[in-house]
């Protein structure tokens, strides 16, 4: 060990963050950027997982274009995004903002609200997927049916399965978004609010002018996480369409979904290849956008 | 402007009772400065004057009307916080305007009255910066002029100058003073600090566990402390207490000497007060009160402080500056005889 003793202090330290980053590093590169790599060299191959890779140049991205499917499932998927972020984004804050105010079982209420967070997927998009069957089984519908109203087709309608799926997925979300709510409301000192009091603007002012932009790190923070999640939704749709995933016609399938099934169903490699790249373009430029959208002034 | 009146304020959290019933009346345009170690009610009294706390028992009164029910901003009042409460994402300009955002008043006098405010504390050229781009002294200021762009009744101030490093704070100190004296609004002053009280206040409240202790301007309070807790909160370096019984010949103190005065009192034992400054080395042609041992010296530059041991007592003393003694000497001491007070050791209360 002469040689280390040789150093700086300097040098030293740059010997021991190295050795400490070097498993990191190593992980990441074999684990995560040597498959990326990987997968945008074979969305240029045909590939079905037994035989040889065969050049394809940029057949799979031309199919994919010209697929009506993968429309219908680019859309689909921003319409989880556009409406499961803002719709959970909402709910969490408003029941962070009155939980905050509450000090009665506080604790208790604030863990009822992170439980579905520590569920399991599957487990919880069962449990939704019999809430939405039909009479007599379905929770919901007996529910509308003792009040004698028409029964309501959740995830039999082109129309109304992609919302069914998507509330569990919300709701999945919520507790998480609450807890990161609460601790950036507490951050707020009170004697912000209590000079708002005393200068006498009213609470809609004091939301507005004073909360809002003091959580501005907090909304940046959840509105990517949440975007995210929501691009790449898979478990709530999958196990809750498992007769015909993505089904009804497609109307639930998430860009993942697609993936999974051209991958592992249709053994086509090339082609879910060109469909992750994609996928990761979108979520590429879906959070550089929020991040500069969301940028401190 | 208005006066403050407090009529039996009490104030209760759950079952802990924090304030035992505070009476006082604050004259118009007066500068009163709420003085006491912390958990001595002094905040609390302060929050319950601006309505952020509610009065559990007795009445508020300002400029004459009761305002127990009123909300902070229905009371015309406006306070500056110990961490100043000026938000973070707004320019100087916005939050110095906040306190405009209710009022009636046109943009352009809304404007104006900003500039104004502004001018005053100058801080013309930082009214578009951010409060990140400023020093703790002028976000200090800015939280002053949130407050008084309103031209409240009365301002209330909550350990304004806490978060302030000493040379800020003994300026910042000054700058309220002189705008006191320029506003001439009724201001209510919280600190711990015995030195911005006596400095600022026109009276001062001292409080201790839930109750005034005294009220007096720092004079008073200074020469005729009501108690010990007075005597030995107010002036720094703290009151020497010595211990000593009554006798016929006057009060003989447990550390030796008798000091010849007649008490109009009872009590059996007697506390004996002296501050450091009025403890001085006697010259040799003069009569000591005590004469003991060096044990430690702080110079201070005009004045260095000795500890004297006394026997199983000891005191404090000052002695000039360039004369200090050393360590081990043996020295004489002095005390005029209107600067001792006497205290009954049991109440607590001064003999006068």
């Amino acid at each position: 060990m002469n040689w280390y003793r040789k150093l700086s202090i300097k040098q030293k330290q740059v010997v021991w963050a190295w050795s400490f980053l070097a498993i990191p590093v190593l992980f990441y590169t074999v684990i995560r950027f040597y498959p990326t790599f990987g997968a945008i060299v074979l969305s240029f191959q045909n590939w079905n997982l037994l035989g040889a890779k065969t050049w394809a140049g940029l057949e799979n991205y031309q199919r994919l274009v010209a697929d009506p499917v993968f429309w219908k499932v680019f859309s689909n998927t921003f319409i989880y995004l556009l409406l499961g972020t803002p719709i959970s984004l909402v709910i969490s804050f408003v029941i962070a903002y009155h939980l905050d105010k509450v000090n009665f079982l506080h604790a208790t209420i604030r863990a009822m609200y992170f439980l579905p967070f520590m569920t399991s997927a599957v487990a919880m998009a069962w449990l939704w997927r019999w809430f939405y069957q039909p009479v007599p089984i379905g929770l919901f519908n007996n529910i509308l049916s003792s009040l004698g109203i028409s029964q309501f087709p959740f995830l039999n309608s082109t129309f109304w399965a992609l919302p069914s799926v998507l509330a569990p997925a919300v709701w999945a979300g919520l507790g998480f978004q609450i807890i990161i709510f609460m601790a950036g409301l507490r951050s707020i000192p009170q004697s912000y609010y209590e000079a708002a009091q005393i200068d006498g603007v009213g609470p809609w002012t004091i939301l507005r002018e004073i909360t809002l932009p003091l959580l501005k790190p907090t909304i940046v923070f959840l509105v990517v996480f949440s975007s995210i999640g929501f691009l790449r939704i898979f478990d709530q749709v999958f196990n809750m369409t498992t007769n015909d995933p993505g089904g009804p016609l497609n109307s639930t399938k998430p860009l993942v979904l697609m993936i999974y099934d051209t991958a592992f169903n249709a053994f086509n490699m090339g082609y879910a290849a060109a469909q992750t790249v994609v996928l990761f373009t979108i979520l590429l430029i879906v959070s550089l956008l929020q991040l500069y959208v969301m940028r401190e002034r | 402007m208005a006066t403050v009146e407090l009529k039996g304020l009490v104030k209760t959290f759950g079952k802990t009772e924090v304030l035992h019933g505070i009476d006082l009346a604050v004259e118009d345009g007066e500068f009163i400065v709420f003085v006491g170690p912390s958990g001595c009610g002094k905040s609390t009294t302060l929050r319950l004057l601006a309505g952020l706390d509610e009065v559990s028992s007795g009445e508020i009164l300002i400029g004459g009307n009761v305002v127990n029910n009123l909300e902070p901003k229905e009371r015309n009042i406006a306070m500056v916080f110990q961490n100043y409460a000026i938000y973070p994402h707004m320019s100087v300009r916005k939050n110095i305007g906040f306190g405009l955002r209710t009022s009636k008043m046109s943009k352009a006098d809304k404007e104006k009255r900003i500039d104004e405010v502004a001018e005053l504390l100058g801080m013309t050229d930082l009214l578009d910066r951010k409060p990140g781009q400023l020093s703790g002294g002028q976000r200090q200021r800015v939280a002053i002029g949130r407050a008084m762009v309103r031209d409240p009744l009365v301002f209330l101030f909550d350990e304004p100058l806490s978060n302030l490093d000493a040379q800020l704070r003994t300026q910042m100190r000054l700058e309220i003073k002189k705008l006191h004296q320029d506003v001439g609004t009724t201001i209510v002053f919280v600190t711990h600090d015995q030195v911005e009280a006596m400095t600022l206040a026109d009276r001062i409240v001292i409080m201790k566990d839930g109750h005034i202790q005294q009220v007096g301007t720092p004079a008073e309070v200074y020469q005729k402390p009501v108690n010990m807790f007075v005597a030995q909160f107010i002036g720094a370096p703290s009151m020497n207490m010595l211990p000593g019984k009554k006798s016929s010949a006057g009060i003989v103190l447990n550390a030796g000497p008798t000091i010849s005065e007649s008490l109009n009192s009872d009590a059996s034992g007697i506390m004996v007060g002296i501050r450091p400054n009025d403890l001085t080395p006697a010259l040799d042609n003069e009569a000591a009160l005590f004469e003991g041992r060096v044990k430690i010296i702080e110079p201070l530059g005009p004045e260095t402080l000795v500890y004297v041991e006394l026997g199983q007592h000891e005191v404090l003393a000052t002695v000039p500056g360039r004369t200090p003694p050393k360590i081990g000497d043996t020295i004489r001491l002095k005390a005029p005889q209107e600067e001792i007070h006497f205290f009954n050791a049991d109440t607590g209360a001064a003999i006068l």
